[in-house]
């Protein structure tokens, strides 16, 4: 349930944003082609950075200070190709102990993210921000460890109060890996020169039988965050901080408006 | 296309099955009682009354399915479980109650069933004896020696 209302804050968060982008209609929405209409010899070409931006996820590192059991890191990094598309990637640790009705366990992993992203967003001149949709294809390796368990007993015929006890000692199951696709949609602001802000949610369809036909099934993926029984499917979310470096500069493509006869109005 | 996204991120996150368990349990084991003379006939127990024992501890009566067939709980947290199994020819009188015992002993598997359930104990290897004190019982068949989902077949043939 909570994170239902983790999910309503994503909603609220990009309202926000796009909220903004509708009441600023005080600039003009392209200098260039302004810039082009008006004098047509000497143009003004605004240059578009181009370079690598790295981070790290904010989210992980909070939950590890809000909630026991809970440690993780996550790096991430894009690269710009062209106006809109970004090759995009995360690779991260994670070890969380989970405590169940009757069994508590404990995943420990890595993960590795690759894609794309691209930007739906039609910035301002001099903005570099971003609206985001992506695409991954992510892999990762774990373990899990079951530090205990009790076993299902629905009867309850000779301990009539408790489940019966299975075991106290850890039992690893190591050399587990996943794979699977995620679906990202996110926002990235500038928040000082080339330092960004920025969130994203993601949707993961995972590959494989996930440990069902072992006798530990994967519950928690680090990456892919929790496994449900009867869906392959998984939500997680990050909240970034990362540092631009500008490596070069590239005009954005304008459009052959010259060759687009401009009515005139004759008297 | 964006605000699709996001919607459907809330509705895969905000409808999660809840993790109860309902699709495994730990099964029990059928008994039934046969006819000593023709080993394919059920015969039903005068008054039939089964209880579990551990330690000279007295467990309460199971519920009977029938006068031939009882289903009994194995202990998931030892490998021996005992029931005394009481037949009484005449039910309004006490003192004529006969009463052997049926010690069941086995080999413990825990199988991981799901999220929700967690482990659920299967039983292997079972083997049964019946102590014959009174002498009502006079066999045991074990059909199944292994244990690993409710069914409705017999596991165990008691013959008397």
């Amino acid at each position: 349930m909570s994170r239902y209302f983790i999910s309503l804050f994503f909603l609220w968060f990009c309202a926000v944003g796009l909220a903004q982008t509708d009441s600023l209609e005080l600039k003009p929405k392209d200098t260039t082609y302004l810039a082009l209409e008006s004098k047509d010899t000497t143009a003004v070409i605004y240059k578009q950075k181009y370079g690598i931006r790295f981070g790290i996820d904010l989210s992980r590192p909070i939950t590890k200070f809000l909630s026991t059991g809970y440690s993780g890191i996550e790096f991430v990094g894009d690269y710009r190709l062209n106006q809109k598309l970004y090759l995009a990637g995360e690779f991260g640790r994670e070890k969380k102990t989970k405590q169940e009705d009757l069994y508590n366990f404990t995943t420990t992993g890595s993960y590795i993210k690759l894609g794309i992203d691209y930007n739906t967003y039609a910035n301002w001149y001099g903005e570099q921000n971003s609206i985001f949709i992506g695409a991954r294809y992510a892999f990762g390796t774990f373990g899990h460890t079951v530090n205990s368990y009790q076993i299902f007993d629905a009867d309850r015929y000779w301990i009539p109060t408790d489940f019966p006890l299975g075991s106290i000692e850890a039992t690893e199951f190591n050399g587990r890996t996943a794979s699977w696709l995620e679906a990202v949609v996110g926002i990235k602001g500038e928040l000082f020169a080339n330092i960004y802000l920025g969130i994203s949610a993601r949707i993961g369809f995972l590959f494989g039988k996930a440990g069902r036909d072992t006798n530990f099934h994967d519950l928690f993926v680090p990456g892919f965050n929790k496994v449900t029984d009867a869906s392959r499917f998984g939500v997680g979310y990050n909240y970034t901080l990362t540092y631009f470096l500008p490596l070069y500069k590239k005009a954005k493509k304008q459009k052959k408006i010259e060759e687009e006869p401009i009515p005139e109005i004759e008297e | 296309m964006i605000f699709i996204i996001l919607f459907g991120i809330i509705f895969f996150s905000g409808c999660e099955k809840d993790d109860i368990c309902v699709d495994a349990a730990t099964p029990q084991l059928v008994v039934r009682f046969y006819d000593q003379f023709d080993t394919a006939m059920l015969k039903e127990v005068s008054a039939l009354n089964v209880q579990g024992i551990l330690n000279s501890d007295v467990f309460p009566v199971i519920t009977n399915v029938s006068l031939s067939e009882i289903r009994v709980p194995l202990r998931s947290d030892g490998t021996i479980t005992s029931f005394q199994i009481t037949r009484n020819l005449d039910p309004d009188d006490e003192t004529t109650a006969d009463i052997d015992t049926l010690t069941l002993s086995y080999d413990l598997d825990p199988r991981f069933a799901s999220r929700g359930c967690g482990y659920v104990m299967t039983f292997d290897n079972i083997d049964g004896v019946v102590s014959t004190q009174n002498n009502w019982m006079q066999g045991i068949e074990i059909l199944t020696p292994s244990l690993t989902q409710n069914d409705t077949i017999a596991n165990v043939k008691i013959f008397h």
